[in-house]
C-alpha cells in the first residue's frame, strides 16, 4: 500500500532521512516511531509530496508518487503534527469542513460529517467559530477533515498529542474503527503506550535509518533479554519460587502478592513445563500471562548505539 | 473535471467570497469611484471658451503641476488630449489595485507561514493551484472594477459631451494585462520569502523600483528606459510588466497594433515564467 525504496533526504552534509526502505501492507495500522529528530518528519513530508527526496522512491498503491498525482493524493487524508488553526479561525467549524469537502468533492457531506462529529464529540460545536475551540479540540476536528472523503490511507502524524484522556480514547476508537473499514492507518506519535494499544506493525529510526520493522510482537521478542511469566495462584506455598530458580530454564523467581513471576529465557515456551509442574504440585493456576517488555522499553533498547548495531548484525529486524 | 481545475475553483470561489464578505475591497472601491469622480468633474470644471485651462480647477491645478514638473508640459497635455478618462482610471484603479494586491501577498504569504498551503497540498491540489486562485480572485475583481469605472466614465462622458475613444477601451485593456504581470510578481515575492512581512516588502519594492526606474528615467533624461542602454534599463526592458505596458500604450498611439500586441504577448509570457518560477522556488524552498 505504502513503499518507500531507499528513500533519502539530504540537506548540505546533513543526512536527515538515510536509505530508508518501508513496506506497508493495505489494511494495517503501521506505527512509525523515532526519538526527536530521528527523521520521521521529513519522512512522512517526502511520502506526502511536500519535501523532494535527494533519492529514492516513493510508491502509494503500488503506483510511483509524486507531488504531481493530484489522484493519488485525492485517496489520502493528512492529520499534520501542527494545524494551521490560526488560518482558519474565523469561521466555524462546518465552513472548515466544507472548504475540504469542496476540494476533495465529498458527495454525502452531511452525513459524513455528522458520523464523524459525533465520534470525537464534536456535533454540537459544529456551528462555534473554531477561534473558541481548545487545542484538542481543533485536533479532533483536523482529525474530522482527514476523514471526510473516506480515504484509502489515513496518515496521522502525532494525532492524540495536546488531547486529554478522554480525548485520547475518542480517537484511538476512531482510528480502530476507520481501521475496521478497511483503511490503511500510518501513524507517527511518541506515545508509545497508545502505539502499542493499535499498531499492527512498528518502524523504528533513529539518526534517518531504519532499525526496526516488524509486527508487535516481534519487536518486542527482538528486544527482550528475556520472558516474564505472570502466574496467578490462589496461594503461593513457601519455597516454590526456590523450586523454580532450580529449573534450568528460569533466571529468576520471585512473587508479587498472589502472583508469583516467574523469569524464564527468551527462547522457547516454557509455559507447558510451568503449568504441568504447577499441576503436579496440586496448585492450580488461575492465570497465566506472558511479558516480553513494553513498546516503551523495546524502543528504549533498540534505539541505544549499542543495541543499534547488535540488531543489525542480527539482519536488521 | 480534473483534479487541478477543481482546486483552482473551489480555492478561487472562496477567495471571491472571502473578499465580499470583507470591507476592504467596498472601501477601496467606494475610494477608487470618489477619486474618479473628482478628476472627471474637475476637468470638466477645467475647460472655458480658451479650451482647457488647469488653473480653472484647484485639484487639476496642483496635478499639472506636479506632472509638469517631473515630466514637462509636453507629457501633461498629451496626457489629457484625449479628455480625462485614461487619467481618472488609473488614479480610480490604483485604491482598489493597492488593496486586492496587498491583501492577497500579505494573506498568502501568512497561509504559507502558518502551514495552510502545505495542508492544502496535502489534498488534490498543489501550490500552482493555490497561487493561481489568488490571480485569478484578483483579475476577477480588477476587471469588475474596472467594468464599473468604464460604465461610469460612459455615462459620464455622455452626459458631459466628452467622446471616449476606443484608445481608452485598448488602455484598459492593456491594464489588465500590466495587473496580471504586476500580480504575478506578488505571488513570485511571497514563494521567495518566509513571512507576510517580507512578501509585502519584496513585492513593493520590486513595484517601486520598475516604476521608479520607468518613471525617473523620463524625467531626468527625457528618454523613454526602453532607449537607454544601462544594466539596469537591461533588467527593466526585460522583467518590467510596466516596461512591457507603456510599450503597448505607446505602440496603441502610434496605430502600431503588431507591436501593441507583441507587448500584450510578452506580459502574459512573463507572467506565465513568474508563476512557473514561484512554483519551482515553493517547490525547493518548501511550502511552509
Amino acid at each position: 500500500m505504502i513503499k518507500t525504496r531507499a528513500l533519502t533526504k539530504r540537506f548540505g552534509s546533513f543526512t536527515a532521512v538515510d536509505d530508508l526502505t518501508l513496506n506497508v501492507r493495505a489494511g494495517e495500522i503501521y506505527g512509525f516511531l523515532g526519538p526527536n529528530g530521528a527523521g520521521k518528519t521529513t519522512t512522512i513530508l517526502m511520502m506526502l509530496g511536500v519535501l523532494k527526496p535527494t533519492s529514492g522512491e516513493m510508491f502509494l498503491f503500488n503506483e510511483e508518487f509524486s507531488h504531481r498525482r493530484l489522484d493519488l493524493k485525492q485517496k489520502i487524508g493528512v492529520v499534520p503534527e501542527r494545524h494551521p488553526a490560526g488560518m482558519w479561525k474565523w469561521i466555524t467549524a462546518r465552513e472548515y469542513l466544507e472548504l475540504f469537502a469542496d476540494l476533495y468533492r465529498v458527495s454525502n457531506f452531511e452525513d459524513r460529517v455528522r458520523h464523524l462529529l459525533e465520534k470525537v464529540n464534536l456535533l454540537e460545536v459544529e456551528n462555534k467559530k473554531i477561534s473558541n475551540f481548545s487545542r484538542g479540540m481543533i485536533q479532533k476536528l483536523s482529525i474530522v477533515r482527514a476523514l471526510l472523503h473516506e480515504p484509502d490511507i489515513l496518515f496521522l502524524d502525532e494525532p492524540i498529542s495536546g488531547l486529554d484522556p478522554m480525548g485520547i480514547k475518542m480517537v484511538r476508537d476512531l482510528i480502530l474503527f476507520e481501521n475496521r473499514e478497511g483503511r490503511t492507518i500510518f501513524i507517527s506519535s511518541h506515545m508509545l503506550s497508545e502505539m502499542e494499544k493499535i499498531c499492527h506493525r512498528v518502524a523504528i529510526i533513529s539518526k534517518g535509518k531504519l532499525l526496526a520493522e516488524a509486527t508487535m510482537d516481534t519487536l518486542m521478542l527482538k528486544a527482550a533479554k528475556d520472558r516474564d511469566i505472570y502466574i496467578e495462584l490462589e496461594h503461593i506455598p513457601g519455597g516454590l519460587e526456590e523450586q523454580f530458580k532450580r529449573m534450568d530454564f528460569v533466571l529468576d523467581s520471585y512473587r508479587d502478592d498472589n502472583t508469583l513471576i516467574v523469569k524464564v529465557l527468551k527462547k522457547g515456551d516454557y509455559r507447558k513445563i510451568i503449568a504441568k509442574f504447577l499441576i503436579d504440585q496440586n496448585l492450580i493456576p488461575l492465570k497465566m500471562d506472558e511479558k516480553f517488555v513494553t513498546l516503551e522499553e523495546a524502543f528504549t533498547i533498540i534505539t541505544q548505539d549499542n543495541v543499534e548495531k547488535l540488531v543489525k548484525n542480527r539482519g536488521g529486524t | 473535471m480534473n483534479y487541478g481545475l477543481h482546486a483552482v475553483k473551489t480555492i478561487t470561489r472562496r477567495r471571491v467570497l472571502e473578499t465580499l464578505i470583507t470591507p476592504g475591497f467596498y472601501i477601496a472601491a467606494s475610494a477608487g469611484l470618489f477619486f474618479g469622480y473628482i478628476l472627471v468633474a474637475g476637468f470638466t470644471g477645467s475647460i472655458d471658451s480658451g479650451g482647457l485651462t488647469f488653473s480653472l480647477n484647484p485639484v487639476y491645478s496642483q496635478i499639472s503641476k506636479i506632472l509638469s514638473s517631473i515630466f514637462g508640459n509636453s507629457f501633461v497635455e498629451k496626457l489629457f488630449s484625449h479628455g480625462p478618462f485614461r487619467f481618472a482610471f488609473l488614479v480610480a484603479l490604483l485604491p482598489v489595485f493597492c488593496y486586492l494586491s496587498s491583501s492577497s501577498v500579505y494573506k498568502f504569504g501568512f497561509e504559507k507561514n502558518v502551514g495552510a498551503l502545505e495542508l492544502l497540498n496535502y489534498g488534490p491540489s498543489n501550490s500552482f493551484s493555490f497561487s493561481l486562485a489568488f490571480l485569478l480572485k484578483d483579475l476577477f475583481f480588477s476587471a469588475s472594477f474596472s467594468l464599473l469605472l468604464v460604465i461610469f466614465f460612459s455615462i459620464s462622458a455622455f452626459l458631459n459631451n466628452f467622446i471616449i475613444g476606443s484608445d481608452f477601451f485598448i488602455f484598459v485593456v492593456m491594464i489588465f494585462f500590466l495587473v496580471v504581470g504586476v500580480l504575478s510578481y506578488g505571488i513570485l515575492s511571497v514563494s521567495l520569502t518566509d513571512n507576510a512581512a517580507s512578501s509585502l516588502a519584496l513585492f513593493f519594492g520590486l513595484l517601486m523600483f520598475f516604476s521608479v526606474v520607468q518613471i525617473g528615467s523620463y524625467a531626468v533624461t527625457g528618454e523613454y528606459v526602453g532607449n537607454l542602454s544601462s544594466a539596469v534599463s537591461w533588467v527593466v526592458r526585460w522583467f518590467s510588466p510596466v516596461f512591457y505596458w507603456t510599450v503597448g500604450i505607446r505602440a496603441a498611439e502610434y496605430g502600431n497594433v503588431p507591436l501593441q500586441l507583441l507587448s500584450i504577448s510578452l506580459l502574459i509570457v512573463l507572467s506565465v515564467a513568474l508563476l512557473f518560477m514561484s512554483r519551482i522556488a515553493l517547490f525547493v524552498r518548501g511550502m511552509r
